[in-house]
């Protein structure tokens, strides 16, 4: 019967009026069973138990979200439960709907000891509810724990509720985001890597001009971008031409990116790359399917975003052009002279607590002390990369994966994507790369780093940001693509911002400087 | 069995007089009780799935928060309905939705009929069937492989639609980006996807006609055409009726997935529909009580094109569905 009112409230949940697990009547309960359950069949709910059991002190029981499509089996949950001497129960739940199962737990009261939200965006939208006292505030605690306390201050403070600790954090390099190029292509024309954004510029115009695949047709464009500003090529351009990220500060005041003549110089640079055809024309229109695949088939020789995307580029791009060959590159100089980037808040999803599960602060210390454990070489190593001589090797005292990659997704990925901190802070073994322009592309990190501009908003609040924020930065969007594409000039973007402040902006820029004024 | 009969036959007895109406109910009950028995499921169906969670819409008049539940939300009023109606986009997002939708009817809702008409008027079976199974392929296909394919075929950076147009020397057209390619881009690929899966009803309406009423027209000399002007049209005009009214009960459901996918930012000025601007300014954002208020303002037009056209459908003698 656990099972099918389980389903039952899936059910309901899908059907978006999540509250109504709770309030359910019992009579349809029985009936309803068999035929719920079928709908609700796609999500392998089913290894759920509802309420974790709290008598015994180490067992612990996880939801999580799952980005693959089935349940790993437990080759790695046994592995850890003998090093942490723990009994701990995984609850994976789709990633694709993992925020309708985590309202409709949170309805019924049936949160676990241990909850992983998805992503930055269900944190914020959590804050509500942490503001509401419905987690365990965790600050305090951390110090008794050895390894807990070599987690990064600086990502912590991003992830406090005003001041507040609440969660853990699963660590993400902060500045990932550089160039792709064909340096094939760079080295036929006599190129060298861009050091600025001019150099950039006259790279993606050579490669569409001077026909760097020698076939001597000019059917190749330099720069290949999508329909995403932040994610895309127009986030990271922007940094390098030193726009402020998300955020920046005027006159002691906190605005908003595109209130920065650099936005609009980077808004320039794109019109004029496209305006001279040397990027995909729709690219706005272009998913990343498309644009990667631009890249790959050889028509499109740069591609900016992700550089930890080089492998699974270079992969498909060989298939296609033999004797292709890529590298990675960043730390590009603006007008100004000075290189800069961006940064992430440094934490890709958070763990947080709740007080319906855990009773007492006993229970919370043992929960911890978990974690802490996780966090020793050993522990972290088997969650990241799976268990060794199965999973992986060892090599120069890097971690290699074998050769079954299907296999490292299925048993791996589940928990690899659940481990908090990072390599420096969790001891992880770090990766043995064997393409060269991956390891370039490590050491750029790294470099990025020291340079990354920071999102001086990352730890603050605006309620109207969280309840309008998203809808608001449409407009921003639309204007953004719109002067790119020359449909309006700069009283056109300035009307769009303005309209932007009057519908609630302004409101935004002035919570935000109040909530740092704290 | 016996038993369960002689007790209801007692219980009858117990009950004189006023009971008659129910004593006669209760028989006619009895009598038919595999009947019901076997609608019970559907009943319980639509209790469980289309009614009950009507109780939800209570939350767009609340601050809906996923951990107070509906109990403990605090009840706002009319502000969300505030919120939307104030919406400086929202009469461009309901034009565009009606505006669609009226597309949709005018340009999409005959495409079938006409087709169902041609395919009966072939008589070779064999390119019959075929023709139709091929038509209603693409109705499997998913609007994610339908958008690509259109991105594939309309791209500027060499889509073999717009290197034909370069070809023959017209200038490209940026048919994915343009406002005014985005309604004709979506009725076209509704039309693609969905006219062939149309036809099969009509198919078998038709086929419902009786032979005898085409021999006798054509003993009084009727063409082809004539036939199936007087003949086919009348004889499914009933078909036509109801799944027209059905249709406008749709009237809002455009398909998310499909016009999402087409959206950009270039286009959205024609393109933003009630349920792309759901997603974006409520879902996306866990806005409950807001998405719940846009639906809820939704339903209620759909209910009123409903009435109308059922209204109008039984002004014309036909049935309608209630």
């Amino acid at each position: 019967m656990r099972k099918s009112r389980a389903a039952f409230a899936l059910g309901l949940a899908l059907a978006s009026v999540p509250a109504l697990a709770a309030c359910s009547g019992d009579g349809g309960k029985e009936t309803a069973g068999p035929e719920t359950g079928a709908s609700a069949g796609t999500a392998p709910s089913e290894t759920a138990s509802a309420a974790p059991e709290k008598e015994e002190a180490a067992k612990i029981t996880i939801m999580l979200p799952l980005n693959i499509a089935e349940t790993p089996p437990d080759t790695v949950e046994k592995e850890i439960e003998r090093l942490t001497n723990t009994e701990l129960t995984y609850q994976f739940f789709p990633a694709d709907t993992y925020e309708e199962k985590l309202n409709a737990s949170f309805a019924t009261g049936s949160l676990p000891q241990v909850t992983y939200l998805k992503n930055q965006a269900t944190f914020l939208i959590m804050k509500d509810a942490i503001r509401e006292g419905q987690f365990w505030e965790i600050g305090p605690y951390l110090g008794e724990f050895a390894n807990l306390s070599k987690l990064k201050p600086a990502i912590l403070d991003n992830t406090k509720v005003d001041g507040k600790l609440y969660s853990l954090y699963v660590g993400r390099p902060l500045a990932r985001q550089g160039m792709i190029y064909r340096k094939d292509w760079a080295d036929k024309l006599g190129l060298k890597a861009p050091e600025t954004v001019d150099e950039l510029f006259e790279m993606a115009k050579r490669f569409t001009e001077d026909d760097p695949d020698g076939n001597g047709k000019p059917d190749t464009i330099g720069l290949a971008d999508r329909n995403d500003l932040i994610y895309g090529a127009f986030k990271t351009i922007a940094s390098w031409f030193a726009t402020p990220n998300n955020w920046g500060e005027k006159d002691g005041k906190l605005l908003p990116e595109f209130m920065f003549p650099e936005y609009e110089a980077t808004m320039d640079f794109m019109k004029k790359l496209r305006d001279g055809g040397y990027m995909n024309q729709d690219f706005a229109a272009t998913s990343k399917t498309d644009q990667t695949n631009l890249f790959t088939s050889g028509k499109a020789g740069i591609y900016i975003g992700s550089m930890q995307d080089v492998n699974s580029l270079q992969k498909d791009l060989v298939k296609n052009v033999p004797d292709a060959v890529v590298d990675t590159h960043a730390l590009i100089k603006g007008p100004s002279g000075q290189a800069t980037t961006w940064s992430i808040p440094g934490y890709n999803n958070v763990v947080l607590f709740p007080k319906s599960a855990i009773k007492d602060e006993a229970e919370l210390k043992k929960v911890l002390a978990f974690f802490d454990k996780l966090m020793t070489s050993e522990v972290a190593t088997t969650m990241f990369w799976g268990v060794e001589g199965v999973h992986y090797e060892k090599v120069d005292g890097k971690a290699k994966e074998l050769d079954d990659k299907e296999r490292i997704e299925r048993e791996v990925k589940g928990f690899k994507d659940s481990l908090i901190g990072e390599p420096e802070t969790n001891g992880q073994l770090e990766a043995y790369h064997t393409l060269e322009a991956r390891i370039h592309a490590e050491e750029l990190i790294v470099e990025n780093e020291k340079i990354a501009i920071h999102d001086p908003t990352a730890a603050l609040d605006s309620p109207t940001y969280t309840s309008e924020g998203l809808q608001l930065q449409e407009l921003i969007k639309d204007a953004t693509y719109k002067y790119m594409y020359g449909n309006i000039d700069n009283a056109g973007f300035q009307a769009m911002v303005d309209d932007w402040a009057k519908r609630g902006g302004s409101k935004i820029i002035e919570e935000f400087n109040a909530a740092r004024a704290k | 069995m016996r038993h369960a009969e002689t007790t209801a036959g007692a219980m009858e007895h117990s009950l004189p007089m006023k009971a008659g109406r129910r004593g006669e109910l209760w028989r006619r009950l009895r009598r038919n009780k595999w009947l019901y028995v076997m609608i019970l499921p559907g009943l319980l169906y639509f209790l469980i799935f289309k009614y009950a969670p009507m109780y939800g819409l209570v939350i767009s008049f609340q601050d809906f928060k996923p951990y107070k539940g509906i109990a403990d939300s605090p009840w706002v009023g009319f502000k969300h309905f505030e919120r939307l109606f104030t919406e400086p986009d929202f009469l461009q997002i309901l034009g565009n939705t009606l505006i669609l939708f009226g597309m949709n009817l005018l340009f999409f809702f005959p495409v079938p009929i006409i087709l169902a008409l041609l395919l009966n008027e072939v008589r070779v079976s064999v390119f019959k069937r075929t023709v139709q199974t091929l038509i209603y392929i693409p109705h499997f296909m998913s609007w994610v492989i339908i958008a690509s394919i259109s991105y594939v075929m309309l791209t500027m950076d060499g889509g073999i639609v717009n290197e034909l147009i370069a070809y023959f020397g017209f200038q490209k057209v940026n048919f994915l980006l343009s406002p005014e390619w985005f309604r004709p881009m979506y009725i076209l690929q509704v039309i693609w996807r969905e006219a062939g899966w149309g036809t099969i009803i009509y198919m078998a309406a038709i086929a419902s006609v009786d032979v005898e009423q085409y021999e006798a027209a054509r003993m009084d000399g009727a063409a082809r055409f004539r036939q199936i002007w007087h003949i086919t049209l009348p004889a499914i005009r009933g078909v036509i009726v109801v799944l027209l009214i059905l249709k406008i009960g749709d009237v809002l459901e455009l398909g998310f997935e499909h016009v999402y996918l087409l959206l950009n930012s270039m286009n959205r000025r024609v393109a933003e529909i009630i349920d792309t601007y759901v997603y974006t300014a409520g879902l996306r954002q866990q806005q409950f009580s807001y998405s719940a208020a846009i639906g809820f303002f939704k339903s209620f037009i759909g209910l009123l094109l409903v009435m109308l056209a059922n209204r109008l459908a039984r002004k014309m003698g036909e049935d309608g569905v209630y």
